[in-house]
């Protein structure tokens, strides 16, 4: 599993000024993303796979009622990919199963965004002893050798009884896997406040009295959000590789639920006699990843062309 | 600018030292080494067989491997495999369940004198006979001195274990070198295979460390064998290498001079392996192994005359998070119409057809197989009309959705949705997940809704205070295998069924079946007098089709898949398929 | 300097303490224990429960257990039957002495476990790291002085595909590829072999290591070349149009002593910081990889005692690994001081 980690930035390298709130802010940023070919393309791609996710209900066959008639049959009109053990239709499943990868990945990139902006901000801002301490946290959590954690974690999880956390909820695993990611956004948002703090505007603004709070708000976060957006898209990607992994040990998303994750899980036990039960589900996943890692990078050049704050969460 | 220099070129040489010396650790396997033991064992490698031929090997592979050659601490059926491949018991037990003698020369009975009864005690005497020729690798002979040590070690309260009657013993006394006698305190049927059958061995005295314990001697890891093969290496987690004895006691055997037991933990590599012949036998093999490999011409399945595993539902009785059936009925499966309608909507014969691909038998039954299979009980229909209209009558009418609703049913609310967990273990594989699909479906047609769930093993079996499903009760219905070993169901009963086993902890009665005629048909049953028994499990059978506490569905596959190469390999329930490891042949 | 490192140790003995109770209580927090299921008896009868309850020590409270594992009971009169009461001093001496206690699947010391299985994954892991190096390096430089050239664009697009591939897929397609489908043309037999180090029962040969280890160290590498690829690239690229480099050129230097003397150097470094981060993921092995590949190392090691509750070996591996995560932390810090005079620790 390949983390993105943070490097020290090489401050006051460039002379680039802040990034004004103007109405010309958002049409240039989409100017420089369109002259990406690699993110447009990304862009169509991912979207045709959200809508193909999102139309899987208009499929005539079931993600999860059986059709033991149908077992096993390769790839063919009928079935444009093929059927599983049980008959059931292998695209529909792949689509619903989309749906739960997708939303996990998403409610995760939320929850990391979160903590992680909230760690970082603070920490970048505050500065000192306060920087100290959520810094040491953040380093302790990042020496959880995560997929090991996650495993544990997630059979407690998986076994409890309460109210909001039924089991095989999505949002348990997004927690879950939310928990162990959040580490990168903080050291991110850190090290951008950290060069953005010194930034003249923000002396200025507090010099007219401004509180830390709406110099945070208002003033630094807008700035940082270039990288943020672009490290959520490499988040999802993330996030949904990691999905994948647990369901695929057995410890994600559980049967009869389709996930991509636990598709190919269940290919296991046959896989070299029906290779379209791997193939295809491996094959939505690289997809969704890669288009996702494109627009990441589009978006990194039109967010930051001249790379002040793209030291920071590199590559 | 040098100091960079440095420091890069010292990371690439550590790393390249740090390759090397994996390599070079790795390249050499590191072959198990005789741990801390009493005595040096002698254990004798042959080099090559004899003048000029060339050794012949086969390889079994496996998807774990053996915890320990002790098959009795721990039951994942690859520790019996290499256990019986290079240690003996008093006895062993066929594929059709008869008790053949191994290390005994002769089986005691009531007949010939060596099997003594106490009618009023209920005392039991067994004497056994050992022979005389059998030795240990290293040439020491196998005598009662190593059967009195191994009860020693096993019944150690610290290290020892619980071996299948061992509670019943009361002490073993050696008459001379190769004669004892084990005292029972009551009547014990099994007797025979009390130190052999499936699980047991008799470990070398001289060997053993007994300060090490039972359960974690080293020579458990490291054995000195008296059986037909001798471990030769083990790499763990990889393979085991054994190469023939030549000091075993039947002349002329083993027939093959090498055995690989190998570690492949993917199920379609396995598959593909034998496929290929890069492989002899696939231990084990399931039903999808098997449907997939029909069509190998180099790929021949035995199956096992009988199965032990019954896949089946477990039904609690009590109400779901309780244990006690009395004071809190299950809402929904107190009322035993309920629980006889649910077996008439199962429909087995399409999922043994579809998911296991016709392997799996029904039964309905405990007691399905000899010698015990003669109780007549009818095999129950399927009738979905019928279910529905037992439903109806037992107060559940069907809702607006299609789900029943409590109108005048016994335990529940008045209201309430016939709505449950249908729970079932996730390690086993792909075909309990589909089956339990399937079931869900089932219900569903006849207005009950299953909602399906999974746990690991490790937690639906934990004793209560660890969180265990089924002690705890938290569980409506379980789905998965089990049965019992062997020929003799009186433990498996026992355990299951009777009203002591049902207080959590002390026993696996999760479905809280409390039924006193059944206890006292239990007591019938510890007596060596066969009519007697059959009678009373008749009675046992009866009862438990007319209860219903658990549903039997269907027995799955007990296979070995083998090479054409090979022939006389027997799969065997009651033990396992090194059980006649010794007459295996290579023909080609 | 000397100071800095003295402080991050101590932190790092410190963040351990702390990670060892987090560990100790995750590990008993999992409901289940290893009591059910053990060593694959499905039910086991309450009298082996009782006797196995003690054996383990998992008859004690839990704060007790954890000070056991932590220093040893040898200092303390234990009650070692289930019958009669305490007389005798334990046996273990805990890990702060170097006792990780022992396997309850196989009774054998967790050390000797770990040791049996951590060679394989090293064997595993760092072939599979200097691999991807190898390749990785060469190809971010090249792509980076070509910038946009037809060779930079597929290196690009290349290392954004291996990115997207999960890993477990991979090797799933990889040996349907070249153990099930291609044939050796001259043996008949499977291209490549389906998993292990070595073929077994045979003398050594490097060739047969070799084929043993190709489709597994490819799953493993293709990630990390798309990664390192892509990042020195763009580390390469940041450099290149630095002015230190056009007072190079304008001092006359050939553009391959630009590039490789000066430009080098200065693109490595965080490349070389980043390698020591990413050492920890050797330790815990790849889970899936190793599953797939019948590879006997530390990840499947993991898997499986997870599965079956062998609490001691999951926390030998959960501290070793934690603790080797502080080390490469560290140990990336200071060679980033080393390496960029620019920095400084106070």
């Amino acid at each position: 599993m390949i983390k993105q980690l943070d490097l020290k930035t090489s401050v006051g390298k460039t002379k680039i000024g802040p990034k004004s709130q103007d109405t010309g802010f958002q049409s240039k940023i989409w100017k420089r993303f369109s002259r990406h070919p690699g993110a447009m393309i990304g862009t169509i791609v991912f979207t045709v796979l959200v809508l193909a996710v999102l139309l899987g209900s208009l499929s005539p066959y079931s993600a999860v009622n059986s059709n033991v008639l149908e077992r096993l049959q390769s790839p063919s009109w009928h079935h444009l990919m093929g059927t599983d053990a049980l008959g059931r239709d292998l695209l529909t499943r792949i689509l619903y199963g989309g749906r739960i990868s997708l939303a996990v990945g998403m409610m995760v990139v939320v929850i990391t965004l979160f903590i992680g902006v909230a760690f970082g901000a603070v920490a970048g801002y505050a500065g000192g002893w306060i920087d100290n301490v959520l810094m040491r946290i953040t380093d302790a959590a990042l020496t959880l050798p995560s997929l090991l954690v996650l495993i544990l974690i997630s059979s407690i999880l998986r076994e409890i009884e309460m109210p909001f956390f039924e089991k095989n909820n999505v949002v348990t695993i997004a927690v879950v896997i939310g928990l162990l990611s959040w580490m990168t956004f903080a050291r991110l948002v850190r090290a951008a406040f950290l060069t953005l703090r010194e930034m003249d505007y923000v002396t200025a603004a507090r010099g007219l009295g401004a509180s830390h709070l709406r110099v945070v708000l208002a003033h630094i976060l807008p700035n940082a959000v270039g990288p943020i957006i672009v490290e959520s898209t490499l988040q999802l990607g993330y996030a949904i590789i990691e999905e994948s992994g647990l369901s695929f040990l057995g410890f994600g998303i559980q049967q009869p639920t389709p996930s991509w994750g636990n598709l190919l899980s269940n290919a296991q036990e046959n896989f070299i006699k029906y290779p379209w039960l791997a193939i295809f589900p491996g094959v939505m996943i690289f997809l969704a990843i890669i288009s996702v890692n494109y627009i990441g990078d589009g978006l990194r050049d039109a967010f930051d062309p001249y790379k002040v704050l793209s030291k920071v969460g590199e590559v | 600018m040098s100091k960079n220099k440095t420091v890069r070129s010292l990371i690439q040489i550590s790393l390249l030292v740090i390759l090397t010396a994996g390599l070079v650790d790795c390249g050499k396997p590191p072959a198990v080494t005789p741990a801390s033991t009493r005595s040096e064992p002698t254990a004798v490698v042959p080099a090559a067989t004899s003048a000029g031929t060339a050794t012949s090997s086969i390889t079994i592979i496996i998807p774990e491997e053996p915890p320990s050659f002790n098959a009795v601490i721990s039951d994942t059926g690859y520790d019996a495999l290499v256990m019986h491949m290079s240690l003996l018991g008093m006895t062993g037990i066929d594929p059709e369940g008869n008790i053949f003698p191994v290390l005994a020369s002769e089986l005691p009975t009531v007949d010939n004198g060596e099997v003594v009864i106490n009618d009023q005690t209920k005392e039991m005497d067994v004497t056994w006979k050992m022979r005389r020729d059998v030795t240990w690798a290293d040439g020491t002979p196998v005598s009662a001195e190593d059967v009195l040590f191994t009860y020693e070690a096993a019944s150690d309260p610290t290290n020892g274990f619980a071996i299948p009657g061992l509670d019943l013993v009361t002490g073993i006394d050696k008459i001379d070198d190769y004669t004892f006698v084990v005292h029972f305190s009551s009547t014990y049927p099994d007797y025979l295979s009390f130190l052999g059958g499936r699980q047991i061995v008799i470990w070398p005295k001289h060997y053993c460390n007994l300060d090490q314990g039972y359960t974690a001697w080293d020579c458990g890891r490291n054995p000195l064998s008296d059986g037909p093969y001798i471990l030769k290496e083990w790499v763990t987690s990889d393979h085991l290498i054994f190469v023939r004895n030549p000091k075993y006691f039947e002349p002329g055997k083993p027939n093959i001079d090498q055995i690989i037991v190998s570690v492949v933990p993917d199920a379609s590599v396995r598959e593909t392996m034998m496929r290929q012949g890069d492989a002899d036998i696939l231990m084990w093999a399931t039903e999808q192994v098997a449907n997939d490999l029909k069509d190998a011409s180099n790929v021949k399945l035995s199956i096992s005359p009988t199965s032990r595993w019954v896949m089946r539902l477990f039904i609690n009785l009590a109400a779901k998070g309780t244990t006690d059936p009395v004071a809190t009925p299950n809402p929904l499966f107190g009322d035993v119409r309920v629980r006889q309608a649910i077996r008439m909507a199962i429909d087995v014969d399409k999922i043994t057809s579809s998911v296991w691909y016709g392997y799996a038998q029904p039964v309905w039954t405990e007691f399905f197989r000899p010698p015990y299979n003669t109780c007549n009980i009818a095999r129950p229909k399927l009738d979905i009309e019928g279910a529905k209209a037992l439903l109806d009558q037992a107060g559940w009418a069907v809702g607006a959705d299609g789900i029943r609703v409590c109108k005048g049913c016994m335990f529940a609310q008045e209201g309430d949705r016939f709505q449950f967990d249908l729970l079932t273990y996730s390690e086993y594989g792909e075909p309990l997940i589909l089956t339990q699909q399937l079931i869900g479906e089932m219900f569903k047609a006849v207005g009950i809704q299953a909602s399906l769930t999974q746990a690991e093993g490790s937690v639906m079996w934990a004793d209560s205070s660890s969180g265990g499903i089924e002690q705890s009760g938290n569980y409506d219905i379980d789905l998965y295998d089990d049965g019992y070993a062997g020929i003799d169901p009186s433990y498996f009963l026992s355990y299951y069924y009777s009203s002591a086993s049902a207080v959590p902890d002390q026993g696996w009665n999760v479905v809280r079946f409390v039924n006193a005629q059944f206890d006292s048909l239990i007591e019938e049953t510890n007596t060596l007098n066969s009519q007697t028994r059959q009678t009373a499990f008749c009675e046992m059978a009866q009862i438990l089709d007319q209860q219903l506490p658990q549903i039997l569905l269907f027995t799955t596959l007990n296979a070995e898949a083998y090479s054409t190469r090979l022939t006389n390999i027997q799969a065997n329930i009651n033990s396992v398929v090194s059980w006649n490891v010794a007459d295996w042949t290579i023909t080609k | 300097m000397g100071q800095f490192i003295v402080r991050r140790l101590l932190q790092a003995v410190g963040i351990l303490f702390l990670l060892s109770i987090l560990f100790f209580i995750l590990v008993n927090l999992a409901p289940g224990g290893p009591l059910a299921g053990y060593g694959g008896a499905r039910h086991l009868p309450p009298e082996q429960a009782v006797i196995l309850r003690k054996q383990l020590g998992l008859d004690k409270p839990l704060p007790v257990q954890y000070v056991i594992w932590l220093a040893g009971n040898d200092w303390m009169r234990v009650d070692q039957s289930a019958v009669a009461s305490g007389t005798s001093y334990g046996t273990r001496r805990g890990i702060l002495r170097g006792d990780f206690g022992f396997s309850f699947q196989t009774r054998q010391p967790v050390l000797t476990v770990i040791s049996e299985r951590l060679p394989n994954t090293l064997y595993l892991m760092v072939a599979t790291l200097l691999v991807a190096l190898a390749i990785a390096i060469p190809a971010g430089i090249l792509s980076a002085v070509r910038q946009y050239s037809f060779f930079d664009i597929s290196v690009t697009t290349f290392s954004f595909a291996g990115q997207a591939i999960p890993d477990f897929w991979l090797g799933l397609i990889l040996i349907i590829i070249f153990y099930a489908w291609l044939k050796n043309p001259v043996t008949g037999d499977s291209l490549l072999p389906s998993g292990g180090i070595l073929t077994i029962g045979v003398p050594f040969s490097l060739l047969d290591a070799l084929q043993h280890l190709i489709l597994p160290l490819a799953t493993g590498a293709l990630g990390w070349v798309a990664w390192y690829s892509r990042f020195l690239r763009s580390s390469m690229l940041d450099v290149i149009h630095q002015d230190y480099l056009r007072t190079a050129r304008a001092k006359g230097l050939s553009e391959r002593v630009v590039i490789y003397k000066h430009a080098l150097r200065n693109a490595l470094i965080p490349l070389v910081t980043l390698f020591a981060l990413d050492l920890p993921y050797i330790f815990s092995g790849a889970v899936f990889i190793e599953t797939i590949f019948a590879w006997p190392g530390m990840g499947r090691l993991y898997y499986q005692a997870a599965l079956q509750r062998d609490y001691p070996v999951l926390l030998a591996i959960l501290i070793i690994g934690a603790g080797f995560i502080l080390l490469s932390n560290l140990l990336a810090d200071i060679l980033y001081a080393v390496l960029d005079p620019r920095i400084r620790y106070s």
